[in-house]
């Protein structure tokens, strides 16, 4: 099909009829102009269908102007680039560009789906509902497939996609959300009183629907008048203005998002480094909402046929793109502003005639109709729409509000209808956060009413429809704004206009008009586009008693869907009125949610993914363990090395060897993940007595002891060792993951509960680097790296540390063990990390040193059944309960977690206990977490008694080994239980000590 | 083999190109945490007596003599940045100073990396950065604050009007530099309030 007769010959103020541009729609090459959208060109082609409807699969075409499109839906890019469901009234064209229809299968002319229009008579209102409740199994089965075949919109990208996206924080005095004359006068008001100004507008030029509007200023017309106030505005140093980015959501405290399109229009953009959605997180001290107002459509028997648009759409079709949806059409309206559609039609030399549901409309523009000789049927309406994929004609029947059936009606050929129910304004972002609303008679919609926020609201948005009091509103709104901001804000000199603008009729709501026929038997009046629901399904809903309308929106799916009802709220909100005789105020709307358009993941995302997505935590060895091959454990966000695996050796054989080298040679581990806290005052050791459930008052300068840490209620939460650098000063370790956390915990205390204690809390975690050195030769490799003090057992024995230097090495050696073995750790400023750890490997190569990872470190500590908190731990686990009830202060007055150890289910027997398990075959290595069971049956439920919390394969003792709470375990010595795995498989283990090696401690002290 | 050698957090790393503002590692500052309450008269004296600066009690603000500035963090804390290699002396100085004055120097100088934004967008990149708003007259040179930064917690000072040090934990140092070279990526530019 050619571009005519749909391309006018002329006119058409966004394209640039020099430039074409080719883009392909279902594989097929559609040429446009730039400034095109998909849907102007489409329509330009002559094609009229776009898709297909969700439930019935009816063809569907291009209904609305711009954001509430819910028909014209397509997919724009491919693979990994593809973004579903965009209104193709707004996607602008660029050579090349890639799009297509959705919901349809196979091709939109046929659909083979379009057997569930022919079966609609079983699809009522809540028939998902109705259907697909029983019997039970054929849900997974039989409909839940079947509906995710069938039903949806777009298609989702595959792959991941390559696209940059980022996030960006503004704060503005004044935040204007869109630019049309409202939202540009309010920002031009506001910015000269001296605001910052950001002015946020969704489509690609400002403006609005300043073109499409009758009515002179100062002797130009309104877009005329506009265009350099627009330039001024952008000039403006404290103005900020951003097209094609919507204002999606209103939070607490004005906060808002905003999602831009950067480089949809234009991917040149993207190649040059551009993100391709932005998303603006805006902080506004005030809000001007200039979001304008939306077309309704009416409800008229198959108001679904492609090329039945919105009178706006057709309007800005004519005006904006020279094109013409057909060549003879039928304005269908309850209100004076379609016969705008009507005058751009015929001045554009296509055939219109204008069908009015009023009786007398008495405005200008109806009588200019009649003056520029157009057919007007007044009291009349279209009762029945024929066609399929496209409309061939219409029949118009007499109507007179409130009265019955279609008696007489004629039929009128045309290929389109343009029709206008009125205007809603669009008040989403007014309503996201409790902003009240109130009905408008004269609208027949809602508007704005009150605001807790700092939002003021003009022209269209806030029902304000006349040129001249939208001025006066805005000007009015902006320097209100500003002053209200601003400490000074500057006087602004009102301008000297003259408006005028033609004198309008009253709008008649018209909620239904009346078809020929038993209706809804193939006459079907839409309400809800996007999701095919009728008046029918609606008045059905109510008969079966859904009365509130948030009930009949989830049981009709009325309202839902990627418009989220914005054509549909108010209509049906009148067929519900109509059908209960209720008021509309009195039914109420269903909620606004953010966002007021569906805006990208990609947009959501930001720059957090790939490398971004979680910040990863480096020591200063981490490049050193990737060029060893270590593979890594996340704790917490660091990176820690799991073990290093060399060439052809498993994971399982490289953690045996790093274990083995540790008890039999030396080890060195990177420990510098592990908390610490410098803890320093008068009060310090006080202060730690009552963190700790054990004693650290009585420690000694210069030793270490390992402490125990409880929560209130008694539980252990982390433990570490602590050590007094000085009468007042000590440094605290913790647990890898609990480095922060304990670090908040003492704050808090000091801050809120023990103000008198005079402490002074540093994490400095981050200052060093700290390394295991451990196994029998630790001494050895210490001695050699030159230290300025005695290494000597008796000189710096277990549990004592020294301060000094290692050869040039400004060193904190602690003399501490997790492993069992003779064992230090090494701390060195973090700068001088890496280097340190190079030296303990090039002194420790004559005695075999090996690094080991993290998985060597809990076989070599569950070995001597050290535990791990989070691991012999759940967060309800006491001292008592993992053997350590010495731990526990009975000297001291109080500590953290005292009173609760007090409570009787604290302290009562028979609580689950740590105990050691030996597998009765030692190779047989029991599932972390495995259950333990009071008696093996055939099947659950069996009574539970407890859980394997460590477990593994111990080349120490050639065996396996595991750790567990067992209730009353520490009775149960000896006992063999039953762990019974998936599969029926039972594992039998017979409880021990939680030590399995060098039991008298003999290593330790070497 | 056995002398020290000192790494900063991004050794090795290339400094990023193709972005529109310059970032790089500033690794010759050292740093030094120090804790004490500003009502007591003789740990004011004794701090600014070694330093040779008041240290500053208005939220938000930095104070600077020669080479040591000292940045506040909370109404006890302090960082006292000063040449690296004068680092251990003036913490040794501070503790020394303050012997029986309730109080706490750290020299933390590995603690932080300093990654350094430095031209026109830097201010914009902050604002890719973090909620905070650069464009506010506050906003100038000396200015200091604590930050959620892209996920991490950063501390930044503007050092020039151009020129913003961001200071993150040395294990951040990496993912905080990735991000910075996403967001100050050619071409991404924003260019808030920019004209023409």
């Amino acid at each position: 099909m050619t571009g005519k007769p749909y391309r006018l010959a002329e006119g058409g103020s966004r394209i640039d009829r020099a430039k074409r541009v080719t883009f392909s729609f279902d594989g097929r090459d559609i040429q446009g102009f730039a400034g095109d959208t998909v849907a102007s060109a489409v329509l330009a082609s002559g094609q009229k269908v776009f898709g297909r409807s969700y439930k019935y699969h009816r063809p569907r075409g291009v209904m609305g102007l711009g954001s509430e499109e819910m028909n014209a839906l397509v997919g724009v890019g491919a693979d990994a680039k593809r973004e579903p469901n965009l209104r193709a009234n707004q996607v602008e064209i660029y050579q090349g560009m890639v799009s297509e229809s959705q919901n349809r299968w196979p091709s939109l002319t046929f659909d083979i789906g379009g057997i569930n229009n022919k079966l609609s008579r079983f699809f009522p209102g809540g028939f998902y509902y109705k259907t697909f409740m029983w019997p039970k199994a054929f849900w997974k089965h039989v409909y839940e497939p079947v509906i995710r075949k069938a039903a949806g919109l777009g298609k989702a990208a595959t792959g991941r996609d390559p696209d940059n996206y980022e996030h960006m924080h503004i704060h503005a005095d004044v935040l204007v959300a869109g630019g049309g004359l409202a939202g540009i006068l309010a920002a031009e008001a506001a910015a000269k009183a001296g605001a910052k100004v950001v002015l946020m507008d969704e489509n690609p030029v400002l403006g609005g629907i300043a073109d499409l509007t009758a009515g002179m200023i100062n002797g130009a017309c309104v877009a005329d008048w506009l265009a350099p106030k627009i330039a001024e505005l952008k000039a403006m140093p404290n103005v900020h203005v951003l097209v094609r980015t919507t204002v999606v959501g209103h939070y607490h405290h004005n906060f808002l998002m905003a999602a831009e399109r950067v480089a949809d229009h234009d991917p040149s953009l993207l190649a040059a480094g551009a993100p391709r959605h932005r998303l603006w997180k805006i902080r506004a001290s005030h809000v001007i909402m200039a979001t304008g107002a939306l077309e309704r459509p009416i409800a008229f028997a198959n108001n679904d046929r492609p090329n039945v648009m919105l009178a706006s759409a057709v309007r800005a079709l004519v005006g904006r793109y020279g094109v013409s949806p057909g060549t003879n059409g039928v304005v269908f309206t309850n209100n004076d502003d379609a016969y705008l559609t009507a005058f751009a039609l015929k001045k554009a030399g296509v055939n219109v005639q204008v069908v009015d549901s009023r009786a007398r409309p008495d405005g200008e523009l109806v009588a200019r109709a009649q003056e520029e000789g157009i057919a007007v049927s007044l009291s009349s309406v279209i009762s029945a729409v024929e066609g399929t994929l496209a409309v061939k004609a219409v029949k118009i029947a007499a109507y007179r509000k409130g009265q019955g059936r279609v008696i007489t009606e004629k039929r009128v050929e045309c290929d389109f209808i343009a029709s206008s129910g009125g205007w809603n304004p669009v008040l989403h972002i007014w309503a996201h956060n409790a902003g009240k609303i109130k009905f408008d008679d004269g609208l027949q919609s809602f508007r704005p009413d009150t605001h807790n926020a700092a939002m003021t609201a003009v022209g269209a948005a806030n029902g304000t429809m006349s040129v001249e009091a939208t001025i006066a509103e805005a000007q009015a709104a902006g320097e209100a704004a500003a002053k209200s901001v601003l400490k000074k804000a500057k006087a602004v000199k009102a301008e000297k206009l003259e408006v005028k603008e033609p004198r309008r009729a009253a709008l008649e709501s018209l909620w239904f008009a009346p078809a020929t026929g038993a209706y809804n038997e193939g006459n079907k009046h839409f309400i809800d586009f996007q999701n095919d629901v009728t008046a029918a399904d609606l008045e059905l809903a109510q008969r079966e008693g859904y009365e509130s309308v948030e009930h009949t929106k989830r049981y009709t799916t009325y309202g839902m869907a990627t418009d989220q009802g914005k054509t549909s709220n108010i209509n049906g909100l009148g067929v519900l009125s109509e059908a209960t005789g209720k008021t509309i105020p009195q039914i109420g709307t269903t909620t606004f949610r953010p966002p007021y358009t569906p805006y990208s993941f990609g947009a959501i995302a930001g720059s957090l993914t790939r490398e971004l997505f979680l910040p990863v935590r480096r020591t200063a060895v981490y490049q050193w363990h990737i060029d060893k091959g270590a593979t890594w454990e996340p704790v917490g966000q660091w990176r820690r090395a799991y073990t290093y695996s060399g060439a052809g050796e498993t994971k399982h054989q490289s953690i045996t060897r790093e274990i083995l080298a540790v008890r039999n040679k030396v080890g060195l581990l990177d420990a510098s993940t592990l908390g610490k806290i410098e803890i320093k005052g008068p009060d310090a050791a006080e202060f730690l007595d009552r963190m700790y459930t054990n004693t650290f008052s009585t420690l000694k300068v210069g030793k270490c002891r390992y402490g125990l840490m409880a929560n209130e209620l008694g539980f252990l939460t982390d433990d570490g060792v602590t050590v007094r650098l000085a009468e007042d000063h000590f440094l605290m370790h913790t647990t890898s993951g609990g480095a922060d956390r304990i670090a908040a915990w003492l704050e808090e205390w000091l801050q809120t509960e023990w103000t008198h204690y005079k402490v002074f809390v540093t994490p400095v975690t981050e200052q060093w680097s700290q390394f295991g050195l451990a196994g029998p030769k630790a001494r050895d490799v210490l001695a050699k790296l030159a230290p300025d003090f005695d290494v000597s057992n008796e000189a710096f024995p277990h549990m004592s540390f020294k301060v000094g230097k290692l050869g040039g090495f400004p060193v904190r050696v602690f003399r501490i063990s997790f492993s069992g073995e003779q064992s230090y750790e090494i701390a060195t400023p973090a700068g001088y990390g890496l280097s340190l750890w190079k030296a303990f490997l090039e002194a420790g190569a004559e005695f075999g040193i090996e690094p080991y990872g993290t998985e060597a470190l809990h076989v070599l500590r569950a070995e001597k059944g050290y535990i791990v908190i989070g691991d012999e731990t759940d967060g309800t686990t006491t001292a008592e309960d993992v053997g350590m009830g010495g731990m526990v202060s009975k000297k001291k007055a109080d500590f953290i977690g005292k009173r609760s150890m007090e409570q009787a289910e604290l302290k009562r027997a028979g609580r689950k206990q740590l105990v050691g398990l030996l597998t009765e075959d030692p190779n047989e290595v029991l599932p972390d977490g495995a259950y333990a069971v009071a008696e093996v049956k055939d099947k659950p439920p069996m009574k539970m008694i407890g859980q394997v919390t460590s477990t593994y394969m111990s080349p120490t003792l050639g065996r396996s080994i595991a750790m567990a709470l067992i209730e009353n375990g520490r009775a149960r010595m000896g006992e063999t239980i039953s762990f019974p795995l998936e599969g029926g498989k039972v594992v039998r283990a017979k409880i021990t000590d939680t030590v399995f090696y060098d039991k008298d401690g003999g290593r330790i002290n070497a | 083999m056995l002398e020290p050698q000192f790494e900063p957090a991004l050794a090795g790393r290339a400094e990023p190109a193709n972005t529109y503002i310059t970032l790089r590692e500033i690794s010759t500052r050292g740093m030094i945490d120090l804790r004490g309450h500003t009502s007591d008269r003789k740990f004011m004296a004794a701090a600014k007596e070694v330093l040779g600066v008041d240290l500053p009690k208005a939220p938000r603000t930095s104070h600077g003599f020669g080479d040591v500035k000292v940045l506040w963090l909370s109404p006890d804390q302090w960082l006292v940045i000063c040449a690296r290699d004068k680092a251990p002396e003036l913490a040794a100085a501070l503790s020394k100073a303050l012997a029986g004055i309730h109080s706490l120097a750290v020299d933390v100088s590995d603690m932080r990396a300093i990654l350094r934004l430095e031209g026109e967008g830097a201010r914009e990149v902050m604002m890719k950065s973090t909620s905070l708003d650069f464009s506010d007259e506050d906003f100038a040179p000396g200015y200091v604050r604590r930050v959620r930064f892209a996920e991490i917690a950063a501390l930044f000072n503007i050092v020039e009007d151009n020129v913003i040090d961001v200071y993150v934990f040395r294990s951040y140092a990496h993912y905080a530099m990735d991000f910075l070279t996403k967001a100050a990526r050619k071409g991404s530019e924003v260019g808030l309030f920019k004209k023409g």
